[in-house]
């Protein structure tokens, strides 16, 4: 019995930690910035597809991550220079405009890699026994990894002067250039760095999900239901969305089934988006 | 003038006419089933058109509707083999959805003054409910394989017959879709759409208007769906998916998200065109999303946008219309007292309005004053619910405006004027006195009829002639008004709906001397003649001065003192506060 | 109007068929191709295509069906039900094919019987949950009877298998093969000890691996379909159930397992009418040939694939018998109609085949075949 409660509370910490990698390049583009990446699921597509070129190509999987946040980046500033910067103050029209990015995002990987799945070997499929039962080491290395990255961009956040200069435009752009810092450059590094995070999460996760054209619809709606729960603008809020949302599919899954799960998360994200729009954390 | 008046409402709603009638002649019967489909995803289409491009907030999850409407209409459908007493649930498949829609939105719109994306995003989630739903609940909607077997509606053979249906059902709701976009309501939605908060001070529910609309796209929705189930003899889930949802969105900005024939184009066009070339060409959706992102960026208002000019010349110039007295708004009462009494209002640790206490109980222009950072906005933001209080009443006329809505404290007599100008840029200045006009005297059908158009009150004449460019201009956005005319402009909303209590914020702020003689002569003449009571906000004394019988001064949220401003002037403490003496 | 162009589009047809029948005989006949090009099965799409293509050359150069050439035209039928009944109707009418091959869902399959009515021969391909009698209409697809009877008790018995885990996606055709799985397990002195049904969105199987865990399963049974498939035998790997605890899958074909991965299919094992390394000198052959025709880059031979080219077979074999592809003439010659290919001998039987099945087990990425049984009956009661 005891193992079974271990293995329950590692599925939940896995599904915290996960929706928390995966949200944290839309809590960079849509909390900081507020921009609505439609294309978000699309950019982790392209991550994980940069696993499976260097696999193709024979390289070690590390070059795969770096492959993934390269690509990412120089995708994301050519996106942000057409598409965001334009409608910088139509939220509706980025909406749009990122959803029409996504579907050309997805028609080309289609073209160039076929609709077929993909799937990536890698070399840690060992299980450790972790609370007296047998777990994936690659997932137990992965959430390790996943807290020491939060903790660490939430330090380089706070004490950091790069990290002072995004909060200063955040929260009063005009303000800030008043100051003579460089809000367009600001907001392009913000956006390129949303873009590079959710690129490296693809790449991360690709051994663990299944690699197709389509995957990053999924992956969007949730990242967007995290951070409405969760609270947009603060890591706390990040992983308050990421605990409640993961939470609540796990604990529904395992008490009745998982369709159960899946209608719960929708009521709560419902729920916080008519009642609590702006999550639990309040933008600090 | 009618609503149909005019070539541009007429033309092309026969030209529309025509062109569907005329697809089962020249071509044949199966052109006619193709595109009977699309016609229906351009009802649904419509109905987007209406809430995004009339209303300004976009449903993501439209197909919820449509796929309620068909489920609906497909089950009694299948039902009234058996047993044909169901044929009385079938207005059930259009009257469910309206309803659910308009719920939605008095619910979700209540209390709130803008509808951000966050509505989109409650939308989306609902749409995907409802497909999960359809897919799990298979006792009722056949899950996964659907509702099959759907028979035709009798008479109405899905082949040949029931193009027809589609094709009067499209030009009713074509019709209908023009009609109130020229009705005062059709003002209104735009109005929404552009400023909002604005819109609330006049009196209007804006979140009432904005379910009425979302209501009929959802109406529009259902009857689509109801008529979908008959011509195609099957319900899916994917019905009511994302993937359609988004579709129509797409075809709505693509098409033209303003018109109603810009949202059957869309859906027509493109939609039709992709399930044909979809087989031969396989990056035809690439095209299609660069078409989209290129519509976003560059045309916003789609294809349709591009013969617009075309429409404009054809509109005709109305001759001067037929005025209509409106009706009379209620006269001075006794009992016409402002009070606060000990208001606290505090944000984010700052408390800006400290144990206030002012009363303002005689007709005329009450001065308000202080330095920067008093209070003076605060206070008006206060009175009208624009900020929560954390203790203390305001009173008017004996009632205590706690939990009121913005709109509700405008149908109390109160107008504000906004220290920046507020109005709609796109909406015509005779729009704008229209629907100042409107407010407060339009109530439920008058807003449907073309008569209320016309109406004219004595003030408005009266303010015409002082301020000629309102006439002059009449014609033209109020974007492209100066600043000054746009203050000057602010005001005269402010005054026409008649209130009884005057909030004015710094009516002269940014204008010339000439044009500040003009707005202070206006509103003393106004404020006297309907005998209101006004509280003016104001640095320059020379104005406060002229117009103010009393004169009240604010000094860190609470009420420093109070009288004539001789009697301010002389007064020490006053002093201190503006020259810069002890805090 | 419509009466009126109905009529006379009738009318121009009896004349055109009756002055034009004997040249009608060289007209090519044309057949539509229903495949998914998009959505959730178009992986499946080019191998599809090509076994059909494949298929229609070599009847053609057989002389063709009924002294016609083929000529095959292409319907996307991965779109929703809606819009492949929309490229049907293009097909049939427009287009106008004789007769249609179906390689697609259920909930599309609904939908076309429901726009044919039996008008036009329809012959549907895959695996699916049986229950298909509309008139028109043949199905080759394996049925869970098919799949499971002969094939559950005999890994039972070979792998000491007694306590089974059922697990699929929710409609119709995981339900319908678990009910009559039930019963097989039943036979063969094993006992259900969970039963499980998710929805097609969910990606994360960690609750219900932890039930398979706890419930001591030493089998289980997966009628997943998509990327469910292929997700939940990777986490079920990765979790290290895969040494005690035997998987089989009865729509488990190569793609699936090459997204699986060779690391996690250890004692998975699929059921199916046809896998890419069959042994038989047909099936070999029929391999050859499409290596020839396409490359070694062709696209990855399976069962789905495969059922198009069968499709076409059983059309040929229909359509020679009868001389004729009006259905009137199918229907009388249909019954006990017996064709081969590379899957083996099929007999039609109440609108289904009673053909071989094989069992496969996973090794590395590829599917080898382990046992075969042959003439399965499709537990079908058709009235004919």
């Amino acid at each position: 019995m005891d193992a079974l409660v271990g293995t329950y509370a590692l599925n939940l910490l896995y599904q915290c930690a996960l929706l928390a990698l995966v949200a944290l390049g839309l809590a960079i583009v849509f909390g900081q910035l507020g921009i609505m990446n439609m294309a978000h699921g699309e950019f982790l597509m392209l991550g994980a597809y940069a696993m499976v070129v260097v696999q193709r190509a024979g390289l070690p999987l590390w070059t795969g991550v770096l492959l993934a946040a390269v690509a990412c980046a120089l995708l994301g500033a050519v996106v942000e220079r057409i598409l965001i910067r334009p409608l910088v103050s139509r939220p509706f029209d980025t909406l749009l405009a990122t959803w029409g990015l996504g579907i050309l995002l997805r028609k080309s990987v289609e073209a160039g890699f076929g609709r077929g799945y993909q799937s990536i070997d890698h070399g840690w499929t060992g299980t450790l026994q972790v609370a007296g039962a047998p777990y994936p080491a690659y997932r137990l290395g992965l959430m390790a990894a996943i807290a020491i990255a939060l903790g660490a961009l939430a330090w380089w956040y706070r004490r950091s002067p790069a990290g002072a200069r995004v909060q200063a435009m955040v929260s009063n752009p005009g303000l800030a250039e008043a100051m003579g810092l460089n809000t367009r450059r600001l907001a392009l590094g913000a956006f390129v760095a949303g873009c590079v995070c959710a690129g490296v999460a693809g790449a991360l996760l690709a051994p663990l999900v299944r690699i197709e054209p389509a995957m990053g619809m999924d992956w969007l709606l949730a990242s967007f239901f995290v951070l409405v729960v969760g609270g947009l603008g603060s890591l706390g809020g990040l992983l308050a969305g990421a605990a409640l949302i993961g939470g609540t599919q796990v604990a529904v899954a395992s008490a009745l089934d998982a369709t159960a799960g899946s209608v719960a998360v929708l009521l709560l994200a419902i729920l916080f988006l008519w009642r609590r729009p702006h999550g639990l954390v309040a933008r600090p | 003038m009618a609503w149909w008046r005019g070539p541009d409402v007429w033309l092309p709603w026969c030209l529309l006419a025509a062109a569907l009638v005329a697809v089962p002649v020249l071509g044949d019967d199966y052109l006619a089933y193709q595109l009977g489909l699309y016609l229906l995803y351009g009802l649904v289409t419509q109905g987007i058109a209406l809430t995004w491009g009339r209303c300004g907030f976009l449903p993501l999850g439209q197909a919820l509707f449509f796929g309620l409407g068909a489920y609906v209409s497909g089950a009694v459908l299948k039902g009234s083999e058996h047993q044909a007493l169901w044929w009385a649930a079938w207005p059930l498949a259009v009257l469910g959805p309206a309803v659910l829609a308009w719920a939605l939105a008095r619910v979700l719109f209540a209390r709130r003054f803008e509808s951000g994306p966050f509505f989109s995003l409650i939308t989306l989630a609902l749409g995907m409910l409802g497909f999960q739903i359809a897919s799990q609940w298979s006792s009722v909607t056949g899950g996964f394989n659907g509702l099959g077997g759907i028979p035709d509606l009798p008479g109405l053979d899905r082949y040949a017959r029931l193009y027809w249906l589609i094709v009067g059902v499209v030009l009713l709701a074509t019709a209908a879709w023009v009609a109130l976009d020229r009705l005062p309501i059709g003002t209104l939605w735009r109005a929404t759409a552009e400023q909002e908060n604005r819109l609330q001070f006049f009196g209007f529910a804006t979140d009432r208007l904005k379910a009425l609309a979302f209501g009929l796209s959802g109406a529009l929705g259902g009857l689509a769906g109801a008529l979908y189930a008959p011509h195609q003899g099957l319900v899916t889930p994917p019905v009511m998916g994302f993937q359609l949802s988004a579709e129509l969105v797409i075809w709505a900005a693509v098409g033209g998200r303003s018109s109603p024939y810009g949202a059957l184009l869309g859906a027509v066009g493109i939609g039709w065109l992709s399930a044909t070339l979809r087989q031969e060409f396989v990056y035809w959706e690439v095209i299609v999303a660069l078409l989209f992102i290129a519509v976003v960026l560059r045309f916003p208002g789609g294809a349709v946008s591009l013969a617009a000019p075309l429409w404009r010349r054809l509109a005709r110039r109305s001759a001067s219309p037929q005025a209509v007295p409106a009706p009379t708004r209620p006269g001075p009462r006794d009992d016409e007292v402002l009070v606060f009494e000990g208001v606290r209002v505090v944000q984010q640790g700052v408390t800006i309005l400290d144990a206030l206490d002012l009363r303002v109980a005689t007709r005329g222009v009450h001065g308000l004053i202080g330095p920067n950072g008093a209070g003076k906005t605060s206070t008006f933001n206060a009175l009208t619910a624009r900020l929560p209080l954390a203790a203390g009443r305001i009173r008017w006329c004996g009632e205590d405006l706690a939990g009121l809505t913005a709109d509700a404290i405008a149908r109390r007599g109160v107008g504000r004027k906004f220290q920046i100008p507020s109005i709609f840029p796109a909406l015509t200045v005779a729009e704008h006195l229209r629907i100042a006009t409107w407010a407060q005297r339009a109530h439920g059908m008058d807003l449907l009829r073309m008569r209320t158009q016309h109406w004219r009150t004595p003030l408005r004449d009266a303010v015409e002639a002082e301020l000629p460019f309102l006439v002059e201009a009449s014609g033209r956005p109020a974007g492209e008004l100066s600043q000054g005319q746009r203050q000057m402009l602010e005001l005269v909303l402010t005054l026409l709906p008649e209130p009884r209590l005057l909030l004015l914020d710094e009516p002269c702020a940014g204008l010339s001397t000439h044009e500040t003689a003009q707005q202070l002569a206006l509103i003393a003449t106004a404020v006297a003649r309907l005998q209101a009571t006004a509280l003016l906000i104001e640095h320059d004394f020379s104005a406060v001065e002229r117009l103010a019988t009393q004169v009240h001064v604010l000094h860190q949220g609470r009420l420093l003192a109070s009288g004539t401003l001789a009697q301010l002037q002389a007064d020490a403490a006053v002093q201190a506060v503006y020259a810069g003496g002890r805090k | 109007m419509q009466r009126r162009s109905f009529l006379t589009h009738s009318g121009a047809l009896a004349a055109a068929a009756w002055a034009g029948n004997v040249a009608a005989q060289a007209q090519p006949a044309k057949v539509g191709v229903l495949i998914p090009q998009s959505g959730p099965a178009a992986l499946f799409g080019p191998s599809s295509r090509a076994c059909a293509e494949l298929a229609a050359a070599e009847i053609n150069g057989r002389g063709g069906v009924a002294g016609r050439p083929l000529q095959l035209v292409f319907g996307d039928a991965g779109l929703p039900p809606a819009e492949v009944s929309q490229s049907a109707l293009r097909l049939w009418r427009g287009e106008r094919c004789e007769a249609f091959v179906g390689m697609h869902d259920s909930a599309v399959r609904g939908a076309l019987v429901g726009l044919f009515k039996g008008q036009v021969p329809y012959v549907y391909t895959p695996v699916y949950e049986g229950a298909e009698c509309s008139p028109g209409t043949w199905v080759l697809g394996e049925t869970p009877q098919q799949q499971l009877q002969p094939v559950l008790p005999w890994l039972a018995k070979e792998r000491s298998l007694k306590r089974w885990y059922l697990i699929g996606n929710d409609y119709n055709w995981p339900r319908d093969s678990n009910a009559q799985a039930k019963k097989y397990i039943g036979t063969s002195g094993g006992s259900v000890v969970g039963e499980e049904y998710l929805p097609f969105t969910v990606d994360n199987f960690d609750a219900s691996l932890a039930k398979i865990r706890q419930a001591n399963a030493d089998a289980v049974l997966i009628t997943l379909v998509g990327g469910a498939s292929v997700s939940f035998s990777r986490a079920f790997a990765s979790f290290g159930l895969a040494d005690k605890v035997t998987r089989l899958g009865t729509l488990i074909e190569e793609n699936t397992v090459a997204g699986i991965g060779a690391q996690n299919t250890l004692n998975l094992y699929a059921s199916a009418g046809y896998f890419a390394s069959i042994d038989t000198p047909a099936a070999r052959a029929f391999a050859a040939r499409y290596a020839q025709k396409f490359g070694p880059q062709a696209p990855q031979l399976n069962a789905l694939a495969q059922s198009c080219y069968d499709g076409l077979l059983l059309l040929e074999a229909m359509g020679n018998k009868a001389r004729s592809l009006q259905v009137p003439a199918l229907e009388k010659i249909a019954e006990g109609l017996r064709y081969s290919g590379p899957r083996g001998e099929a007999t039609l039987q109440a609108r289904h085949t009673r053909k071989d099945i094989f069992l496969a087990r996973a090794d590395g990425t590829a599917l080898k075949v382990v046992q075969t049984f042959s003439g399965v009956d499709s537990g079908q009661v058709c009235k004919v």
